[in-house]
């Protein structure tokens, strides 16, 4: 019995070590199991160096444009041109009595002047009344000593409305993280966005936003290709200061306070209200938190290049546009509170030797040969839809451009928005000009005989006046929270001269913040969850002045164009709008 | 200058309905004084606590964290908070986890 007790007790003390003995199997088991997975989940993290993230944005937009006019012409050197007329027939002989001299190779010009004034002569037919007028004062202008008045080059103004019922439009964006090491990382954004239907890169001419260029390829429709929209290094407490350095394509796009209308947060370091562009450069930031204890407050030196004056403008011809200098952005960003809750933004920047215009590529519109180029139109008129893919390349240094804002946003605790930007730009001429004009400021055309002597066409040589003009800008807007989402309104104004650099916004109608006139904005985001949303959103665009997104031109009221008293060699919109629904989605 | 008066009578009928459609769940801005006034008094670099910031966990980790784990090395520090504050700091550090998203500046 006692030895029946003895082995009992004894197997009783050895089953839980038996027990015991599988479950640290098991456990260890378990163990060597889950080191092999983290083994494997290591090495992933290990090699997949970069962290993706991004969004999917489809739009569905219904456009219309009301009193669309198409009123172009130049501002001309009426003198110059009399004198040279004057010489040009002096030298051989009588207009139209080229019998004489038909060995002598200047004899050409005389067909180039009879064929210049016989095109004038049937437009001057067809001119409306204000525009036969606007011609004859130029004469008379000329005869009293004032040398510069307009020449209409279309014969009758038209105007028009446009009706796009329906415009889809699809934008991917994969954003880029890395760690380069302990106070080093790096930063980046791809982005696709196009039209539905089109990947050709590039759009018929007719307004700056249909320019394929190297600011704007973010927020402009171009096609099926990935485009580089970010790509910079932070590199921070250099030397165990608080100062950080960051070089690359710069995050210059949506920054506050236009970032609330796209239901997201700060998209980008400069204000959206002035700067809303793509740039390569550098920035040298001072977190100037740590030492005043201001929360966020942050002071930075922004520097970038607009455009290289001699790579890639065929420098080895030793041309005149492969002389031209380089422009350069630089400026203070100084983020001067910023607590997550309420951001206080100063801006100031210059952009020094501006061109007319930048390095692009578009289709070129047949409107234009029509105009400017006769040989051309002669057989394009055959091809009405078909257009020739070019590049363009600025010619002339146009002048500086300053620019200045304070941007004040904040979000109260039961998540209203309330936001309020001014802004200045100066524009300060240098007294050239492209085709298009000068800052501001028209370009003068003066008659100019071809190579051959065939052709008497007309170059921009200068710009009308170099007097220096100021902008203003004004951007306000209210978002609240609202049953299954958020509702807001916005509202800006730019004035006559207003002319930020905000072209890469992606709005359909051309960036808002552009407008010199008024624009309102309501929109409706419903959130299905935190990663999908829905945006309901209407704006309407009131145009007071002409060159809405470009500083080169001068600016002419809406109305004098639609009657005739002013030219645009783009076409120009009285108004518009744009009802559009978009569903977006962040992964 | 009609758009703007229409605008501007919007703004004020939004604006007054407010309070009407505050958000709901916690409050990211509270959450974050919450934080700071308590949670950085321990959870500083070198401390006995660990740095521990926003950026240290994911969304679903702190969600874990004051669902599940709830301060287990050391239970007392949540119990100071009411449910309130801890959702409002569970939804700032929500709001500022290393998966959610971040301003997109340099710097």
């Amino acid at each position: 019995m006692n030895k029946f007790l003895t082995m009992l007790m004894v197997l009783l003390l050895l089953a839980p070590a038996t027990v015991m003995a599988a479950t640290v199997d098991e456990l260890q088991q378990q163990l060597d199991e889950l080191s092999q997975r983290l083994d494997k989940a290591e090495r992933h993290v290990a090699t997949d160096r970069i962290s993706w993230y991004g969004d999917l944005r489809n739009n569905a937009h219904s456009l219309h444009y009301k009193d669309v006019t198409f009123s172009p012409g130049i501002q001309v050197d009426y003198q110059d041109f009399g004198g040279k007329m004057a010489t040009w027939g002096a030298t051989i002989g009588a207009a139209g009595d080229t019998a004489a001299f038909d060995n002598d190779p200047t004899t050409i010009a005389v067909t180039a002047l009879g064929r210049a004034f016989e095109n004038f002569n049937i437009m001057a037919g067809n001119f409306s009344p204000t525009q036969a007028a606007i011609m004859g004062q130029g004469m008379a202008n000329a005869g009293a000593g004032i040398p510069i008045s307009p020449l209409m080059l279309a014969p009758s103004t038209r105007t028009y409305d446009i009706d796009n019922q329906i415009l889809y439009t699809t934008r991917l964006r994969l954003g880029m993280k890395a760690k380069i090491s302990d106070n080093m990382t790096f930063a980046g954004r791809l982005g696709m966005f196009k039209n539905w239907g089109d990947s050709t890169g590039t759009k018929v001419f007719d307004s700056w936003n249909a320019f394929t260029m190297d600011g704007t390829n973010g927020g402009n429709t171009t096609g099926d290709f990935l485009r580089v929209e970010r790509a910079f290094f932070n590199w921070k407490h250099i030397a165990d200061t608080n100062f950080y350095l960051s070089i690359g394509r710069r995050p210059s796009t949506y920054g506050s306070p236009s970032n609330f209308r796209e239901n997201e947060k700060r998209g980008g370091t400069p204000t959206g209200h002035l700067v809303h562009f793509n740039f390569d450069g550098l920035t040298l930031g001072y977190k100037l938190s740590e030492v005043t204890g201001i929360e966020g407050q942050a002071i930075r030196f922004c520097y970038g290049q607009g455009f290289e004056s001699e790579w890639g403008n065929g420098e080895m011809f030793n041309n005149e546009t492969a002389n031209l200098k380089d422009t350069h952005l630089g400026g203070f960003n100084i983020d001067l509170f910023d607590d997550g809750a309420t951001l206080a933004q100063l801006t100031l920047f210059r952009a020094q030797d501006v061109v007319d215009g930048f390095k692009g590529v578009f289709a070129f519109p047949i409107e234009y040969a029509a105009l400017f180029a006769p040989t051309l139109y002669a057989d394009m008129q055959k091809f009405p839809t078909f257009n020739f893919n070019t590049r363009y390349t600025p010619s002339s240094v146009i002048g500086d451009i300053n620019l200045v804002g304070l941007n004040i946003a904040h979000t109260t605790d039961s998540e209203v928005t309330v936001f309020a930007s001014a802004a200045m730009t100066q524009l300060l001429p240098s007294g050239k000009a492209g085709m298009f004009g000068g800052l501001g400021t028209d370009a003068v055309f003066e008659a100019r005989l071809s190579a051959d002597g065939s052709e008497i066409y007309m170059e921009p040589v200068r710009a009308e006046n170099s007097d220096t003009q100021e902008g203003y800008g004004l951007y306000v807007g209210l978002q609240v929270p609202a049953p299954m989402g958020k509702f807001g309104v916005e509202y800006n104004y730019g004035s006559k001269y207003w002319s930020p650099f905000t072209q890469a916004q992606d709005d359909a109608l051309g960036s808002k913040l552009a407008t010199r006139g008024h624009v309102g904005e309501a929109y409706y985001v419903v959130e299905l969850n935190r990663n999908a949303f829905i945006k309901l959103s209407g704006l309407y665009y009131d145009y007071e002045y002409t060159g809405s997104g470009s500083p080169v031109g001068k600016p002419k009221k809406i109305e004098d164009v639609q009657n005739g008293k002013e030219f645009s060699l783009m076409p120009v919109v009285a108004s518009a709008w744009d009802a559009n629904v978009s569903f977006t989605f962040k992964f | 200058m009609k758009l703007m008066k229409v605008l501007i009578v919007l703004m004020l009928v939004v604006f007054a309905s407010t309070a009407v459609l505050a958000a709901e769940g916690g409050n990211s801005r509270k959450g974050k004084y919450l934080y700071k006034k308590n949670c950085k008094t321990c959870h500083v670099a070198g401390s006995e606590g660990g740095e521990l910031t926003p950026l240290s966990k994911t969304q679903k980790q702190w969600d874990r964290f004051f669902n599940e784990d709830k301060h287990k090395k050391s239970p007392d520090a949540l119990k100071k908070f009411s449910e309130k504050d801890l959702k409002d700091i569970n939804q700032f550090l929500f709001d500022h986890a290393v998966d959610s998203d971040q301003p997109e500046t340099c710097g």
